[in-house]
């Protein structure tokens, strides 16, 4: 028997007219936690679903515990030792943990032998060392609680892998440190574990190996003791990068945006402060803050009912997102998917939208005029898309970001509010947005920046304001910008 | 892939194939059929349901729905020929009518805007004002038919000859230029796709959808004074479970029911379709009862496909995000 759990040699798979994994051959030993890494699209899941039956492999084969896998889809693979839990779970809210474990499989004859259901399912639980009321509906728990439902689902179809998909991204900091012991229990008892994520601190907190893959092939293999973080991130672009974040060079200039004593309900209290051409004035403090709803009280989407807003030293009346945008603002949403674009319209007709006006000759829309300032800014934005008619579904997250960017672009707004203008896009892209929120204010854009990841904010703006319950606390500045500084106001 | 091209082409048209197929029978069968004349009279007969569908069209393309138009098909007629008994000039008592469907379609779209409603809340309001606006038609003549003195003029001549047919199909042309061509169409889809990006790319959204209720008020009011100068007199109950027609021509003509995609000229196809199923019907001889039953079916079907064909366009996207990441 070979000390490899899971060998997958050379495994093709073609989509009609993309090759999404070229001949790639991975080893993962048993009990180890092998950590699976790449940017979206690097067939990081294509792999995944070759591996949990999801889909065939064109040519390739599979070993599990050196014998050849051939799978008949996601239920054969999981009675043949492989689960996977995906990000989206695969749970009935109404149902109880323990029919949940035992869904579609229960215990006796005829009719469902509920003692044994119930006793089995306690037994995985103990196993894992948790406590939950087995009878409880899955719908009362909260995210980890259900994750660990997942992995107890897992355990009791005798998991020799399971395949984590991003197990911590909806996890509070809390959760993941009572998460990761969990893991570890699992590799204590020879379960191993394909760990995907993109955040590279868990990756040296509790894996053993990391494969890296680019472009539908492995890039790189090492175990993680022997690999710096910065050599993965090399990998993973493919490229060396000097730095995760620009160095910012833009010198401030005027006053542009001038908040005074902006107050809304219980959601803003008393907000003041000023934004200067050329600034990147960044928004920090947790989720709940406030700060989202400041950035919708300056747009006109949610407005103040009290307080003054001064854009070069004029008090304007902003009562709606259209006098947002009449007075160059404008507001890249935290949630593009919902907020910021209709995702199965086409590139073009998403940036245009802010200023129809432009592409228009009275009231009719002129498509040349359309095509042109699409292809404007695709190019200017390096917007990577086959067409400017292609439908956004089918752009990664970044570019995706970049649309939302352009159509404020397009609006001739000099005021951009961007409220967690990187979420969920990868490593490459973020880098390329930090890129150009540094151009743009170069050309005298303003930017105010939104952000819950501390390392972004503090690296990316010239100011901080720092936000809690719904005030701002305080404004850290130069080398007073830094995370201990930002949590002390936080914690006050 | 050319197979996969006739399978779009049956997916997207199953139901003009379905009606083809129809028409090819009945003409077989009945000689007197495939008529200019024949069809011309279903062309008249589906008019005045065309021109009031064009305004759901629009309606239901922003996100909403507009159930009220039924009582407005009522009210309009009764405004007008009242008015035109009274001795008011013609023009006046038509631009009467036209201009109580023009305040019901905003007080829907005042309603429905302020709590932010979407397609079900519509539905409610609408219904709500559909009541109301039933009850107010049935109060002048306490419920009975009103015979119009009417003299020859504009107003006789709107619903006599091709007219009909022709104030629907240059109505449908225009609505439907504006929503291909113009900024106002391009506001409505974005409005109907998503309210919040609408709203979060400085969409006055709020007024827009005002006007779509309004202008679904206005041409309801317009079939409606139509209909009346064809038979040159009102009855106050003759929009009772119009909307019934009104929505099955805008859902077999395809366009989506959860908004941001649809057609006015499909809608025209789905109201001549429907026109010509009954008159098919008609001609083979097949009972009202069982023709209402084939009716209620074709708008199941409808909907099953404009459904499925969501769920094939859901299923290709996640294929194709698996390597587009």
């Amino acid at each position: 028997m070979s000390e490899y759990v899971l060998e997958m040699k050379e495994i093709t798979k073609t989509f009609p007219g993309v090759v999404a994994l070229d001949s790639v051959s991975l080893r993962v030993a048993k009990g180890s936690i092998h950590a699976l890494i790449g940017e979206n699209g690097a067939g990081k899941s294509t792999l995944m679903k070759i591996l949990n039956g999801v889909y065939t492999a064109n040519s390739g084969e599979l070993f599990l515990e050196g014998e050849h896998l051939l799978l008949q889809g996601v239920r054969d693979a999981q009675e043949k030792g492989i689960s996977t839990i995906f990000q989206e779970f695969n749970l009935i809210n109404t149902l109880s943990i323990a029919e949940n474990i035992f869904l579609g499989r229960f215990q006796g004859r005829r009719t469902i032998d509920w003692k044994k259901t119930n006793r089995d399912a306690q037994e995985l639980l103990e196993s894992l060392g948790l406590d939950f009321d087995i009878t409880k509906p899955v719908g009362k728990l909260s995210t980890a609680e259900k994750q660990l439902v997942e992995i107890a689902k897992a355990l009791s179809f005798q998991a020799k892998i399971i395949v984590m998909d991003e197990p911590t991204s909806s996890l509070t900091k809390k959760e993941i440190e009572l998460f990761f012991p969990i893991i570890q229990k699992l590799k204590d008892e020879g379960i191993t574990v394909i760990y995907i994520s993109h955040k590279l601190d868990e990756i040296f907190q509790i894996c053993d190996t990391v494969s890296v893959m680019r472009d539908g092939r492995i890039v790189g293999e090492s175990p993680v003791k022997d690999i710096s973080r910065e050599q993965i991130i090399e990998l993973m672009v493919g490229r060396a990068m000097e730095a995760e974040f620009p160095l910012r060079t833009v010198k401030p200039g005027e006053k542009v945006l001038s908040v005074k004593n902006l107050s809304r309900g219980n959601a803003l209290s008393d907000i003041s402060f000023d934004l200067y051409k050329g600034e990147i004035l960044g928004i920090a403090g947790l989720v709940g803050a406030g700060r989202t709803e400041l950035a919708e009280a300056i747009f006109g989407a949610d407005p103040a009912d009290s307080g003054t807003i001064e854009i070069y030293g004029t008090p304007v009346s902003i009562r709606s997102t259209q006098d947002g945008k009449q007075h160059s603002i404008g507001m890249v949403t935290e949630d593009r998917k919902e907020t910021g674009l209709v995702l199965d319209m086409s590139v073009t007709k998403n940036i245009t939208v802010t200023k129809l006006k432009a592409v228009s000759r009275g009231v009719v829309i002129k498509k040349q005029k359309e095509a042109a300032v699409a292809t404007e800014y695709v190019e200017k934005l390096n917007i990577r898309t086959p067409s400017i008619n292609q439908t956004l579904y089918n752009l990664s997250g970044g570019n995706q970001q970049k649309v939302v960017l352009a159509k404020w672009l397009f609006s001739n707004a000099e005021i951009l509010i961007l409220d967690e203008p990187t979420r969920g896009i990868d490593i490459g892209a973020k880098y390329e947005i930090y890129c150009l929120m540094n151009t743009l204010t170069e050309h005298g854009k303003s930017i105010i920046m939104i952000s819950s990841e501390l390392p972004e904010v503090l690296s990316m703006s010239d100011r901080l304001l720092v936000m809690h319950k719904k005030k701002i606390k305080g404004e850290l500045r130069g080398k007073d910008m830094t995370a201990d500084k930002v949590m002390q106001l936080v914690i006050e | 892939m050319n197979q996969k091209k006739v399978i779009d082409i049956v997916r997207n048209n199953g139901i003009i194939l379905v009606i083809l197929l129809l028409i090819i029978i009945t003409s077989i069968i009945e000689r007197n059929f495939l008529t200019f004349n024949n069809l011309l009279n279903v062309l008249r007969q589906v008019s005045v349901v065309g021109i009031v569908a064009c305004g759901m069209t629009y309606c239901i393309i922003g996100g909403a729905f507009d159930l009220s138009v039924g009582s407005v098909v009522s009210l309009s007629g009764v405004i007008t020929i009242l008015s035109i008994n009274a001795g008011t000039n013609e023009y006046m008592a038509i631009l009467y009518g036209l201009l109580a469907g023009v305040a019901i379609g905003i007080v829907n779209g005042i309603l429905i805007s302020s709590i932010d409603g979407r397609t079900g809340e519509a539905f409610i309001v609408t219904y709500g004002m559909q009541v109301v606006v039933a009850a107010i038609a049935l109060f002048p003549s306490n419920g009975l038919f009103i015979s119009g003195r009417i003299s020859p003029g504009f107003f006789k001549s709107m619903g006599q000859g091709v007219m009909p047919i022709v104030i629907f199909l240059c109505l449908a042309a225009f609505m439907e230029f504006v929503l291909v061509k113009t900024k106002y169409g391009r506001k409505m889809v974005f409005i109907g796709s998503n309210l919040h990006v609408a709203k979060m790319s400085g969409i006055n959204v709020k007024f827009n959808r005002i006007t779509f209720f309004a202008i679904s008020g206005l041409l309801a009011s317009l079939g409606g004074i139509v209909l009346c100068s064809r038979v040159t007199s009102s009855n106050p109950t003759v929009g009772l479970n119009f909307e019934m027609d009104v929505i099955a021509a805008v859902v077999v003509g395809g366009t989506q029911l959860s908004g941001g995609k649809g057609s006015v000229l499909r809608t025209v196809m789905g109201a001549v379709i429907i026109g010509i199923m009954g008159n098919a019907l008609n001609i083979l001889g097949i009972t009202a009862y069982h023709q209402q039953i084939v009716k209620g079916l074709l708008i199941i079907v409808a909907v099953g496909m404009d459904i499925l064909n969501k769920q094939i366009k859901l299923r290709e996207m996640a294929h194709d995000t698996v390597f587009a990441g």
